[in-house]
């Protein structure tokens, strides 16, 4: 079975800038992830917001990167927020304790809205 | 490990038993296969998903750490059922001592200041998916079974 070859974008929008993922996020996703938390901080955003709404897998390694991005964001202190993820991944953001250092969101909108208010 | 399932053959049925050569990915194919293979045993999709995270961990870990990554070692998966319980068996060529698992939580913030890698989810997660995980280990194989319990309330969503 062919993995998906994760895809990930980045767009800005007024609360922050957005990277948006596509694909599976495992091992093979490290490049691309890296590459976009980059091409993300070079606009200086407070806030980064990864959109999960086209990932259907993620795996402890792709957790793991998750956590590289997070501390990377972090250490630059920027906040860091998902949005998208289906309700089996919000399980396993909470079980990782990941929701605790980075607020999820069932959508875009509404984490930007709220990236806003506070 | 509890009471050897496989050979009770008068309360387990085998449902699926393959192998997959070792090489990085093909956990997605143990996840396909074993979701194929419990199709008809009425699981939640919740618990589906959880299910199919542990087969998928477990399955990286035994091609990783038991097998290192050698596609020629394969790793063997078998599901089994019963009225009770639902068990995937997953086999690699690793044996010898069966190591104690940790049982604590990865620390996120030490992992996040720098002191811990980031890695090291595969275990917890596959603890806190299925109802039971057991190791065993001989001098050649060291198989992980994860247990699904098919009767009560192994997962509040079901009822709900």
């Amino acid at each position: 079975m062919a993995a998906k070859q994760l895809e990930a974008s980045v767009r800005q929008r007024p609360g922050g800038s957005v990277i948006d993922l596509h694909g599976e996020i495992n091992g093979f996703a490290q490049e691309a992830l890296n590459a976009a938390y980059s091409a993300a901080e070079r606009k200086e955003p407070e806030v980064i917001l990864l959109n999960f709404e086209g990932v259907d897998y993620i795996n402890s390694t792709g957790i793991a990167l998750i956590v590289g991005l997070l501390a990377k964001a972090r250490a630059s202190k920027r906040r860091m927020l998902a949005c998208g993820l289906s309700d089996h991944y919000v399980e396993i953001f909470d079980i990782t304790r990941l929701s605790d250092f980075m607020n999820v969101f069932p959508d875009e909108e509404s984490a930007l809205t709220r990236a806003g208010k506070t | 490990m509890g009471p050897d399932r496989g050979s009770d053959k008068d309360s387990f049925r085998t449902v699926a038993d393959f192998a997959l050569p070792s090489e990085p990915g093909n956990e997605r194919e143990a996840m396909a296969l074993v979701a194929k293979a419990v199709r008809d045993l009425g699981l939640t999709p919740a618990r589906l998903e959880k299910l199919r995270t542990a087969v998928a961990e477990a399955t990286m870990n035994a091609m990783e750490h038991g097998n290192r990554y050698r596609p020629e070692v394969p790793v063997t998966v078998r599901v089994l059922t019963s009225a009770e319980d639902l068990c995937v068996r997953i086999t690699d060529r690793g044996g010898g001592p069966v190591p104690t698992p940790g049982t604590e939580a990865p620390d996120l913030k030490a992992k996040l200041e720098g002191p811990q890698s980031v890695r090291g989810w595969g275990l917890f997660l596959i603890r806190n998916m299925v109802d039971e995980m057991n190791v065993t280990a001989d001098d050649v194989h060291h198989t992980v079974e994860l247990v699904l319990h098919l009767q009560g309330d192994g997962d509040g969503s079901e009822t709900a």
